[in-house]
């Protein structure tokens, strides 16, 4: 007889059993749709088509911060910076709306088309906490797009100086408004993103709603500046980007020339406005959504 | 203190239907039949246990729990299958579960644990790593069970569990909710409008309709005897009647069917067997049955629907 033979071949049925273990009621079910929403926008558990996009603008978003940082520490201060923590999420701004596009129905639209919710609110956890949760995840991803690259650019900027110390207290004061704009930019885009995305019976048509909103408003926008005319200084309210670049401008200055901010008259504090009126009508379209839902 | 208890509860939604109508009731530990025909506010009055629905007057509380104001702590303890389709259909049954398990306050390994034992009790095993999109009803019926249970509830409730399945599939989740009840010891709420699925896993029952109360008692007592004998006969049983009541019975027949008071005989219903056999074997008239008529479950709707 050989080691283990006892127990080949027999499931022993060990009967019910309890569970008496820790509860962790409401913050452990906000905690878990946090957590499994993080995993979903990144695709993680998942096959590997649904890691193509995600991945792939966060290797596309993070790229130029990489080259930068390389081309500091082979070349020096004598090539001029390509970027800087003020233009960088201008310049990749055309990422947020694809990454917006694939993982933003991912998170809500078959909870709702499927009748999943009332498994959720039948649990520890309120109508709000799910929101809250679902545009924590979101926001928690885009972090990935939006504060990775500065990071990269500023802990190269130090590493790559001869003076790392000098270079430190050169490069510190910028940290609040990389952490700043980062922030402004995840909370925005997702409010909006999963907003829309609420709307939509499939994940697809969510997916054009969203697409339409960032990369055809940001055209129509560009194509109303070049036309010139009576309303090209409001032409980048049509471009969701372009508004929460004014706020970000506003709240922690760096003027960005690439950007229609730079070349429309409108006060900085009018795009502040305007975010506001974003994120809150976000907010409201989620409150109305939700509250429809019957259990 | 019974385990669920509603003073005077009364839903009613905007547009004026009434769904539950001042309802008062005492739910103790067992599997409790909630039986109504549709629209009787069953589960009107399970979203109320659950603190999903505000009750428009009254109140209800659930393990000493409030529903108004504690309704998040009762959540953490009782477990709900909904009537309708809940899945999602690209994740498999073992990832579905386990995350509702977490979203239910368990920790991640307790989730896991908890989700092998409960998809192993409701007989999902291989299937369960796929997705969900493709499992048959009775399979996607087994996963709703189980998101239900796996948190180990103390009070589940289950509105038309056996909803769209096949007779066997139906058997299977009867048999299911049977084993939770006597050998997990968890209480066990079942709405259903069918009567004969009640009657095979309820030890009490509490019947309503248009949103009162009708009754609620243990099965037994609805199921009593009548105190009459049903006679079922191969051919009419007029004559046998006739002679019956010749004899000082109270006997009545509708075509091969036919009806005996007992206590009429004034004596034993032995006595009345006998009759019975007598007068159909003078008769030469053949007999299927003879049996004691119980109430069933369902003249108590009958009854109301009369009165």
């Amino acid at each position: 007889m050989t080691a283990g033979t006892e127990t080949t071949g027999t499931i022993y049925d060990i009967g019910y059993r309890r569970y008496d273990g820790p509860r962790l009621g409401r913050s452990g079910a906000v905690g878990a749709v946090v957590q499994a929403g993080v995993r979903a926008v990144f695709g993680l558990g998942r096959s590997g088509r649904s890691k193509i996009i995600p991945w792939g603008a966060v290797i596309l978003a993070t790229l130029p911060a990489i080259v930068a940082v390389a081309v500091r520490v082979l070349a020096g201060e004598i090539i001029p910076d390509l970027y800087s923590y003020n233009n960088y999420l201008w310049q990749i701004g055309g990422l947020f709306g694809i990454f917006l596009a694939a993982q933003a129905p991912e998170l809500v639209v078959n909870d709702i088309r499927f009748r999943v919710l009332p498994l959720y609110f039948s649990r520890p956890m309120s109508r709000f906490d799910y929101v809250a949760a679902k545009l924590g995840a979101l926001s928690l991803g885009l972090l990935s797009l939006t504060l990775l690259p500065l990071l990269i650019l500023f802990v190269g900027r130090v590493l790559a100086a001869d003076d790392l110390l000098g270079a430190l207290g050169d490069e510190i004061g910028s940290l609040p408004a990389i952490v700043g704009s980062a922030v402004l930019h995840a909370v925005v885009l997702a409010s909006v993103g999963i907003a829309i995305s609420s709307l939509a019976s499939r994940r697809a048509y969510a997916a054009g709603a969203v697409l339409a909103v960032f990369l055809i408003g940001g055209v129509i926008s560009e194509v109303l500046r070049e036309a010139g005319g009576a309303f090209d200084d409001w032409a980048p309210f049509l471009n969701p980007l372009a508004i929460i670049d004014g706020a970000r401008q506003w709240l922690f200055g760096g003027v960005v020339a690439e950007s229609p901010v730079g070349s429309s008259t409108v006060p900085l504090p009018v795009y502040g406005l305007a975010t506001a009126v974003l994120l809150l009508g976000s907010w409201i379209v989620l409150a109305l959504r939700y509250r429809r839902i019957t259990v | 203190m019974a385990l669920i208890s509603t003073r005077a509860l009364t839903k009613r939604y905007p547009g004026g239907v009434t769904a539950l109508d001042a309802l008062s009731v005492e739910i103790d530990e067992g599997v409790i039949g909630l039986v109504g025909a549709n629209g009787a506010g069953k589960s009107t009055l399970i979203k109320i246990l659950l603190g999903l629905l505000e009750p428009t007057e009254g109140e209800a509380t659930v393990l000493d729990l409030n529903t108004a104001t504690d309704g998040a702590r009762i959540r953490e303890l009782v477990g709900y299958m909904p009537e309708h389709d809940c899945l999602p259909t690209d994740v498999s049954a073992t990832e579905f579960v386990s995350h509702m398990a977490r979203v239910s306050g368990l920790p991640a390994g307790a989730a896991r644990e908890r989700t092998a034992d409960v998809l192993r009790h409701v007989g999902l095993y291989e299937e369960r790593y796929r997705p969900i999109g493709g499992y048959s009803t009775g399979m996607k019926q087994r996963v709703k069970l189980a998101q239900a249970l796996v948190h180990d509830p103390r009070i589940l409730f289950l509105d038309e569990p056996t909803n769209g399945l096949d007779p066997s599939g139906r058997d299977e989740m009867l048999g299911l909710i049977e084993r939770i009840g006597r050998d997990f010891g968890i209480t066990v709420v079942v709405a259903s409008h069918l009567l004969g699925e009640i009657e095979r896993v309820a030890g009490w029952l509490v019947a309503i309709d248009a949103g009162r109360l009708l009754r609620t008692a243990p099965l037994t007592s609805f199921t009593e005897r009548t105190g009459q004998l049903v006679v079922e006969t191969e051919e009419v049983a007029d004559q046998l009647a006739e002679r019956l009541t010749a004899r000082g019975l109270t006997a009545t027949a509708t075509g091969r069917t036919m009806l005996v008071e007992i206590a009429s005989a004034g004596s034993g219903e032995f006595d009345v067997f006998d009759a019975v056999r007598d007068e159909a074997v003078a008769l030469g008239l053949p007999l299927v049955r003879i049996e004691h008529r119980r109430h069933q479950l369902e003249d108590l709707f009958r009854d109301e629907g009369a009165a």
